[in-house]
């Protein structure tokens, strides 16, 4: 995967901006006035869950190793291109439910209609023009970005380097991890 | 220009129908359904919760689909015979009425329900649910009724049997053995019907019902002497394979009376290839043929067949049958054989219990799954698996798929299946938050990353 998603649940407020916003973007219209009256109503991908105080906005990880990929009987799930999100074709899904019960994060589901399973394609045409998927982009808090994962390594390391660095008393960054304490 | 006849629209005939069109750029598929519309049946406990109401809408397989793949469909007609020898299909029905000739032809006509010999099963209100009329029939019937009685022991029947409970009906679920017989051990079924009781679902365990009964409707069916009033009696008690239409043009079946194929899914008779719930398929692992009708086995041996139909040459070593389904929030899980299955094929098996890992223990308490069995050949491969979960068990059973896929030995699977969680919430901190890694340095164990209060604060919905 060239870029994933990534929740920090510390900035989250459960707002499900990214709820609304992935439903209507899995619409027909797009447009949310006219998705709210839209028969089947139409479906968010992610939902935010609630985890004792936390709020925790959760989509498909679209796993390297996918097992949903590795059990569709048949291949339905594939990925959009080697380095791309995993996205099911509905045409070819038979509804077995091999997937929905073997994804490590419940992801997938049925849609409304019974028809296949749904879900997130980390809006794969968005993010073929550059921009980000919709989720991201209705976060208000940037609680969801999608960066490449040498630029979210990236800034881990930096993270942990400055907190050893306070931890010998060197510190650059105060703030870092303050309220934990 | 190959011409390729796939003779049956469910998923076994859509899923060569598919492949076939994929496979030769050139082949000109023409599906022939015995149904109103191509669909496949695992969507019928949706219709009966009301998601859907139309066959089109059940079936996956819309004209847009057809279109793209340059598929014809012909239905309803009803195939009625085939001539091997000048290829040649005949068929006729409301959809129309010919002859097709064919350069190949995959034979994927499905299965019929077994109807038991109870005095009444011909009454009006008995339904079957293997077609889509079958399911309307169940929708109407259960409109204004307020119990229904449903025989049968597997996935299907236990679905629509939940769709009608959330409906408010009170559902009577009869088992002549024990409940999904052929894929799990009787302990696990034992606690299924213990836990399916307790979720309100009426068990009439022991022997079938020994009469439907009333005047041209159903009033009351008879259970061990007992009379149980209900309108409504839906029979999921198996499957057989229809091979008429195969018999007839000389087509030979195999031990197990559904149609006998290779492992290039071709019949006897040359270019006429089967899949689905009507033909037998290799079992992985011992390589028998058998006959599994699944509907994900169905899909991948009609894969195959479509493939090698529309002229290509693809082999298969045989299939493992994995089959899930949550029902009355459990989850349950059947991979591979079990014993059952197991003395089909000939093959002597141990079952064996499988713990709970100490680590899960630790962080889920003690009910991380409810049960969990594994089956071990001879040489102590495990060969089957069966998890009963209410909760998040899609971690154990990936585990447990992938042991029994590669037949992994026992001894190394259990050293380590034991800290599922351990592993999955190191990747899930990972990859979910940006955060993790940096109290992970504190010297603290790095799960317990944060010890968030117990009440909750956030109301989900």
């Amino acid at each position: 995967m060239d870029k994933i998603i990534v929740v920090n649940i510390d900035k989250c407020l459960a707002c499900k901006s990214c709820e609304i916003a992935c439903a209507v973007a899995h619409s027909r219209s797009k447009e949310l006035q006219e998705a709210v009256a839209e028969s089947p109503r139409p479906q968010r991908m992610l939902s935010v869950e609630a985890a004792g105080e936390y709020g925790v906005p959760i989509q498909c990880r679209h796993c390297e190793a996918a097992p949903c990929i590795e059990i569709c009987p048949t291949g339905a799930i594939q990925r959009a291109s080697d380095e791309g999100p995993v996205v099911v074709d509905e045409d070819l899904c038979i509804g077995c439910k091999l997937c929905l019960l073997i994804c490590p994060f419940g992801i997938l589901k049925i849609g409304s209609e019974g028809r296949a399973i749904i879900k997130c394609d980390m809006c794969i045409e968005r993010l073929e023009v550059g921009e980000q998927p919709e989720c991201v982009a209705a976060c208000p808090t940037g609680a969801l970005v999608c960066i490449s994962l040498d630029e979210h390594t990236g800034s881990k390391r930096k993270k942990a380097s400055q907190h050893l660095a306070k931890k010998s008393g060197g510190g650059t960054d105060s703030k870092t991890r303050k309220k934990d304490k | 220009m190959k011409k390729v006849v796939i003779i049956g629209g469910s998923a076994a005939g859509m899923m060569a129908a598919i492949s076939a069109a994929r496979q030769g750029k050139s082949a000109e598929v023409t599906v022939l359904s015995a149904d109103a519309a191509a669909y496949r049946r695992p969507g019928i406990p949706a219709l009966i919760s009301g998601y859907i109401s139309q066959p089109g809408q059940a079936g996956v397989f819309s004209n847009d689909v057809l279109a793209r793949h340059n598929i014809k469909l012909l239905c309803p007609v009803e195939v009625t015979d085939i001539n091997a020898g000048e290829k040649v299909v005949t068929y006729e029905g409301e959809g129309g009425k010919g002859k097709l000739a064919f350069d190949s032809a995959v034979i994927a006509t499905g299965g019929y329900p077994i109807i038991p010999k109870i005095k009444g099963a011909d009454k009006k209100g008995v339904c079957t649910f293997t077609t889509f009329e079958g399911a309307q029939q169940i929708v109407n019937a259960v409109s204004d009724a307020d119990s229904a009685v449903v025989i049968g022991a597997g996935f299907i029947a236990l679905e629509i049997a939940e769709a009608l409970m959330h409906k408010g009906l009170d559902v009577y679920f009869n088992v002549r053995s024990r409940i999904l017989r052929k894929i799990v051990e009787p302990e696990v079924s034992e606690h299924l019907s213990r836990r399916f009781e307790r979720e309100g679902l009426k068990m009439l365990m022991g022997e079938t019902i020994s009469e439907i009964g009333g005047g041209e409707s159903i009033q009351y069916v008879v259970h061990k002497g007992k009379k149980i009033p209900t309108k409504v009696v839906i029979m999921g008690t198996g499957m057989r394979p229809n091979v008429a239409l195969a018999e007839k043009c000389g087509i030979k079946l195999g031990q197990s009376g559904a149609i006998k194929v290779d492992s290039r899914m071709q019949t006897s008779v040359p270019n006429i290839y089967a899949a689905g719930d009507c033909a037998e398929s290799p079992d992985l692992g011992t390589g028998r043929f058998v006959y599994s009708p699944v509907g994900s086995i169905g899909a991948m041996a009609g894969r195959i067949a479509g493939r090698n139909a529309a002229g290509g040459n693809e082999k298969t070593e045989g299939f493992l049958r994995a089959q899930a389904d949550e029902i009355l929030g459990l989850q349950i899980f059947s991979i591979g054989h079990s014993t059952t299955t197991a003395k089909e094929v000939g093959l002597k098996v141990k079952v064996q219990d499988l713990e709970v890992p100490e680590q899960v223990e630790k962080a889920y308490g003690p009910k991380a799954f409810e049960m969990a069995k594994i089956l071990t050949d001879e040489n102590d491969r495990i060969v089957g698996a069966q998890l009963v979960t209410s909760r998040y068990g899609s971690q154990y059973a990936w585990q447990l798929y992938r042991a029994v896929l590669a037949s992994e030995d026992r001894a190394e699977f259990l050293e380590h299946f034991i800290s599922p969680r351990a592993k999955f919430a190191g990747a899930l901190v990972q990859t979910i938050t940006s955060t993790i890694s940096v109290e992970s340095f504190e010297g603290g164990e790095s799960l317990t990353w944060r010890n968030a209060p117990k009440q909750q604060s956030v109301k989900n919905r």
